[in-house]
């Protein structure tokens, strides 16, 4: 599951769309102020290739917005901006913590465990807080639930990921490669 | 009465076959044939054998239990040939038919629950359920079947051969199937479970594909570890770039992102030739005039090679790939005008998509 040409043609034209919006702006600005635009709308331009049907996207969306409504809103004109910012994530699952870890005392109570029975329960401990890492690392992950939603988002996030790499790094070696000249 | 119960132990003593044993009560009714004595035994015993359980008026109590405890004895064995030969001596004393009767369909019951283990689809005679239930479930309809010992063992049979077959045939798409395999638990959380934790390591496969070097790594703690790294290592990288891209020229700020915007319009001409002419684009190219020269050509260079690629593919059908056409683009950038190419260039070359942390590490 490689990027496919298609999608970083149509990321290109997204992301060019959303730095010429920001064109004007960008004049005497900053080198740290122009990388941010730059992110900016990358990221919105990946995230646009979804359509608002992945959760990362939608979470992606939702935090680009809050840095810079009026240029997510003008990258988005196409496809229902204001659907794809206010769609709300499914809902965090919350639980007590006291509640949590009382329950879970009397659990390690009620079973005494052997020797090898303790090495799973470590070893799905780990698992456990690597799920946790992925999901903080992963946009929106905090909203998703379950686990196969998770990884089926990773796998996503990650396609798209590698396309903005490679559609930027292609770039920067033409612009390097026309600097050199 | 007294050598009718002689026989009676005599019968009950042997653990033989059925016919071992008539042939035993044969031999004893001969030897009494030969010691002159009633024929009553001998209306008996060729009753007995014979199978029908007509009234005899010459029976007593004794006799006509001991007729009909062959009879039965009988039709155990028989249906014991078919599936366990074990329990036929328990069923010859227990000398109740009704008991008999139950063991031997209980044992069928057992034969049935053997199959549910085995993973045979089976639905039950009298339910008739569509659904495709797990095999506990349908042990339990089995069991429930034997307590109404209505059905005579062969139809039980056949019926079970008709669900099989009828069972393999009908796949509803509805319905996920699970088999459990023997020594799986089979209530409906566990499955649910296993189905989930399949669906996990299924995508967890496509993961190990897309991520680099995943390959090798084998249990989930160290495949996530390695997947947080990837999705970290390419943010990262977002983000070099990006700062790369705004802080890419020694000159003038404004220059420098134009320049960029003069690259993607390039490029994205290259994979649409339909496109729109960029606004831009012209004051580019002034932009390049004005302050090198050079570039201009390269410019004119790389427009002539575009138009070049879409003459000879003018349908548009079967368009070269991206990554084809940026190193078209770059080939005929830094090589084909004689220009030594850098050594940072050629580190950045791999445009064909496997781009690597290494590099990015290198050029930092």
């Amino acid at each position: 599951m490689q990027p496919t040409s298609s999608m970083k043609e149509e990321f290109l034209k997204k992301w060019q769309m959303g730095i010429q919006i920001c064109g004007p702006s960008i004049d005497n600005t900053s080198v740290s102020e122009r990388k941010k635009v730059i992110k900016l709308s990358a990221d919105v331009a990946m995230a646009s290739l979804r359509k608002g049907t992945t959760c990362w996207s939608r979470a992606l969306i939702q935090k680009t917005a809050t840095e810079d409504n009026s240029l997510v809103r003008q990258m988005l004109s196409g496809i229902k901006a204001e659907t794809l910012i206010n769609k709300t994530l499914p809902k965090k699952t919350l639980c007590h913590r006291k509640i949590v870890r009382r329950s879970k005392k009397i659990l390690m109570r009620r079973n005494a465990r052997s020797a090898s029975e303790e090495a799973a329960a470590k070893a799905k401990k780990l698992v456990k807080r690597k799920t946790q890492g992925l999901r903080s690392v992963v946009p929106g992950g905090e909203f998703m639930n379950n686990d196969v939603l998770l990884i089926q988002e990773t796998l996503d996030y990650i396609v798209s990921l590698q396309t903005q790499v490679n559609v930027m790094r292609s770039i920067v070696d033409a612009t390097e490669a026309g600097i050199e000249r | 009465m007294k050598r009718a119960i002689a026989s009676d132990s005599i019968l009950y003593r042997t653990d033989k076959s059925v016919l071992e044993r008539q042939r035993e009560c044969l031999k004893y009714h001969n030897q009494l044939d030969q010691a002159g004595d009633n024929s009553n035994f001998a209306a008996c015993f060729s009753n007995s054998i014979d199978g029908s359980i007509g009234p005899d008026p010459g029976w007593e109590n004794g006799w006509s239990c001991f007729g009909l405890g062959s009879l039965e004895m009988n039709y155990g064995t028989v249906a014991e040939d078919k599936e366990i030969p074990s329990s036929s001596s328990e069923t010859w004393r227990s000398g109740n038919f009704k008991k008999r009767k139950l063991e031997s369909v209980k044992g069928v019951g057992a034969l049935m629950e053997e199959d549910g283990k085995q993973n045979m689809n089976k639905k039950m005679t009298g339910v008739f359920k569509e659904e495709e239930e797990d095999d506990e479930e349908r042990s339990k309809i089995t069991e429930e079947n034997i307590g109404s010992t209505t059905k005579s063992i062969t139809k039980k049979k056949k019926v079970i051969k008709e669900q099989q077959n009828s069972s393999n045939g009908s796949s509803k798409s509805d319905y996920i199937h699970v088999r459990a395999r023997r020594g799986q638990a089979t209530d409906s959380h566990s499955l649910a479970e296993r189905v989930r934790r399949e669906k996990i390591s299924e995508r967890m496969k496509f993961l190990q594909d897309l991520v680099p070097g995943c390959n090798k790594i084998t249990g989930k703690a160290g495949m996530l570890d390695e997947i947080i790294n990837y999705v970290q290592s390419l943010q990262s990288q977002i983000e070099f770039l990006s700062m790369k891209l705004a802080a890419v020229d020694p000159r003038p700020d404004f220059e420098a992102v134009d320049d960029i915007f003069g690259k993607e319009i390039i490029t994205a001409q290259t994979t649409d030739y339909k496109n729109v002419v960029m606004p831009s684009q012209e004051m580019v190219n002034s932009g390049y005039l004005q302050f090198n020269p050079i570039q201009q050509v390269v410019q004119s260079s790389e427009d002539e090679t575009t138009i070049n690629m879409f003459d000879s593919d003018p349908s548009g059908e079967a368009r070269p790939i991206w990554d084809s056409e940026m190193q078209n683009l770059y080939s005929s950038l830094g090589f084909d005008q004689g220009l030594s190419p850098l050594p940072t260039y050629t580190n950045c070359q791999p445009l064909s998509g496997s781009m690597n942390t290494n590099n990015l590490k290198m050029e930092m």
